[in-house]
């Protein structure tokens, strides 16, 4: 393989006390669809903040083409940002735009292009999500799914090398869901980009997964293909992949204390 | 990044041949280059890829404005000699059925 | 007693609270300033399209009722010098007292409030709207820098349409004392005029402006602040609305009463 276009490590950090990183470490390959799967508040989605530089760590390093955007300057990480796609959870939208401003933003404050030929490029994201047609409606007309497709087309309005989402199926109905992960799968070899995706839904993970990252606790607890993942004898790893809830520990004694305390 | 590019017109038929790598801050240039021959009502234009290694979204869209240009005359624009992956982006994008794209620009000069 | 330890202990922490939270707004508005100054000369432009729209928004959009209050005040001032002055049959120099009252007080601050009250909480609305919904990150990951984008331009606004406001609510405060005089007190136009124009100088009218341009920038700046401390969700934003207003309407007082006691003294 490749040298890692994103390297990762000994990532710490905390929220007060809380530890919610405890030391990652992990290489992301040029071209790869790495998913990054656990249980909600095991910190995939802070890990994943902390990778496109909207989090600080406490200590540990993120390297992404060479360059260690927690320490870089910000000429420097703005650089680095201009070549990814991030795709939010919500869509994160900006409601005061239509949606063909959205995807245009990048474009217009980044690049030299003419406003004619951005036009053209805006259409034409939008039509590779299947929104042709409505670029002057505002992100609040749209339904999920479509919210989800329109911000998609502005995570690779420039055309990124990597493409990171955070929860792309969550709050959607499943065929919808599904459709969003067909399309990334579609931009993926289209588009030729290193797509790091988090999500707690196998289905997800079975569709568009090259490799597989499981979290617990602030810690990586597998890393390997889907077929490993399935062979797999970790118990946790057992656990999320047969969905066994965790065991009920109530201590009586403890119990009563806890509620008359 | 800058590119290369040279044109030669010949009666009504003009090649522009571009020579780079075709992204975001370099595909102004082609653009410019365009617009000359655009201005000029060339009647045919072809636009000579086969020295362009890569080519990105911006890239495409100039390409598509040149196209739209040269129709408001009646005129034409043709690409040659696309590479494999430059080819893909065309694909992906399906302007493979919008533009009349040729093996190369002896084929796009007799054809079309 | 332990009640009294624990208001004083709510109190001193709300205090140092309150500390905290201006250290960093300075730290905002030196981040603005930053941006306005030095970032157009790295590259950066600034987005004088947003800032006209901010201009019409925070600015045009509040000529009726800046118009509309200051009469108001001009017509209050008026008949409440009328009544004292009238005792010494000198209800001329009411002229003198709404005239050098609106142009060096009241016109800047109450331009200052409304802006406060329809601008600044809009600020920290939008502001804490788009933070909450993620928007904010969305412009970090896409290279764009939420002060550059979101503060600079409504400050520059703010700095050129509250000392505008404060000329028209000036001259309509005067405005409405004239009316009073014309009317009610039977005083001649022109000499109500000459009374006027003989009473007000220059430095009235200027320092009134150099108050209005930093109260601009302490209400741009205390919104555009509170809509980036928002947390948890809508309510979180009508908080943050709620705080922006009284505490920018609290710091342009305050920093009015600093203004005034150095003009005092000096001027």
């Amino acid at each position: 393989m490749n040298a890692p276009i994103i390297k990762i490590r000994d990532l710490h950090t905390s929220y007060g006390k809380r530890k919610i990183l405890k030391g990652i470490n992990l290489d992301i390959y040029p071209y790869e669809t790495l998913v990054i799967l656990g249980r909600s508040g095991c910190g995939k989605s802070t890990l994943l903040r902390h990778i496109v530089g909207l989090n600080v760590p406490d200590a540990g390093q993120v390297i992404i083409k060479d360059v260690d955007i927690t320490q870089a300057s910000e000429a420097k990480r703005d650089e680095i940002l201009k070549r990814m796609g991030m795709l939010f959870q919500n869509g994160a939208l900006f409601n005061s735009m239509t949606i063909g401003e959205n995807v245009a933003l990048p474009l217009m404050e980044h690049t030299p292009q003419d406003k004619s030929i951005i036009k053209i490029m805006m259409r034409m994201k939008l039509s590779l999500v299947g929104l042709s047609g409505f670029e002057d409606f505002a992100p609040s007309q749209l339904s999920g799914g479509m919210k989800k497709r329109a911000a998609l087309a502005r995570a690779i309005a420039m055309d990124p090398d990597i493409l990171f989402c955070d929860e792309p199926s969550a709050g959607l109905d499943p065929i919808v869901a599904a459709g969003i992960d067909q399309l990334i799968l579609k931009l993926k070899t289209a588009l030729r980009m290193t797509i790091v995706a988090v999500t707690h839904e196998m289905a997800s993970v079975y569709m568009i997964a090259d490799r597989v990252c499981l979290m617990h606790d602030g810690e990586i607890k597998f890393l390997g293909s889907q077929e490993e993942l399935k062979k797999s004898a970790d118990p946790y790893v057992m656990q999320f992949l047969e969905r066994r809830p965790d065991a009920d520990r109530l201590d009586p004694e403890n119990y009563y204390e806890e509620l008359v305390a | 990044m800058s590119l290369k590019i040279s044109n030669s017109v010949k009666g009504k038929t003009a090649v522009l041949k571009i020579d780079g790598e075709v992204d975001m801050f370099s595909s102004p240039q082609a653009r410019n280059a365009i617009m000359e021959l655009v201005k000029q009502r060339v009647p045919k234009v072809i636009v000579d890829l086969s020295e362009v290694s890569y080519m990105d979204s911006s890239g495409v869209a100039t390409l598509i404005e040149g196209l739209q240009l040269c129709h408001k005359y009646n005129g034409k624009l043709v690409v040659a000699g696309l590479r494999a992956n430059v080819r893909e982006v065309f694909e992906l994008t399906r302007l493979d059925k919008i533009f009349q794209i040729f093996q190369d620009v002896e084929a796009a000069k007799t054809n079309g | 007693m332990a009640d009294m330890k624990a208001t004083f202990g709510q109190s001193g922490r709300q205090l140092a609270f309150f500390f905290v939270h201006i250290a960093r707004m300075v730290r905002l508005a030196g981040h603005s300033f930053v941006w306005i100054f030095v970032a157009p000369f790295k590259g950066k432009k600034l987005r004088w399209g947003a800032t006209f729209v901010q201009m019409v928004r925070i600015g045009v959009e509040s000529v009726p009722i800046v118009g509309v209050i200051s009469f108001c005040v001009g017509l209050i001032i008026a008949m409440q010098a009328a009544y004292q002055l009238e005792k010494f049959g000198a209800t001329i120099y009411v002229a003198d007292l709404v005239s050098v009252t609106m142009c060096r007080e009241l016109g800047p601050l109450i331009t200052a409030i409304i802006v406060s009250g329809r601008s600044g909480s809009a600020i920290a609305a939008e502001i804490g709207t788009m933070k909450v919904s993620e928007e904010i990150d969305a412009l970090q990951t896409m290279a764009l820098n939420p002060i550059g984008f979101l503060v600079v331009p409504r400050l520059l606004a703010m700095m050129i349409v509250v000392p505008c406001l404060t000329v028209l609510s000036d001259f309509v405060g005067i405005a409405g004392g004239f009316v009073l005089a014309l009317t009610n007190l039977k005083l001649a136009f022109v000499a109500y005029f000459n009374q006027t124009a003989e009473a007000l100088y220059a430095k009235d009218f200027i320092t009134g402006l150099i108050k209005s341009f930093f109260f601009a920038i302490i209400i741009a700046q205390v919104g555009a602040y509170q809509g980036f401390n928002v947390t948890g969700g809508a309510e979180g934003v009508g908080k943050s609305t709620t705080t922006a207003v009284v505490v920018s309407i609290f710091l342009v007082i305050f920093a009015d009463l600093l203004f005034t006691m150095l003009f005092y003294s000096t001027l």
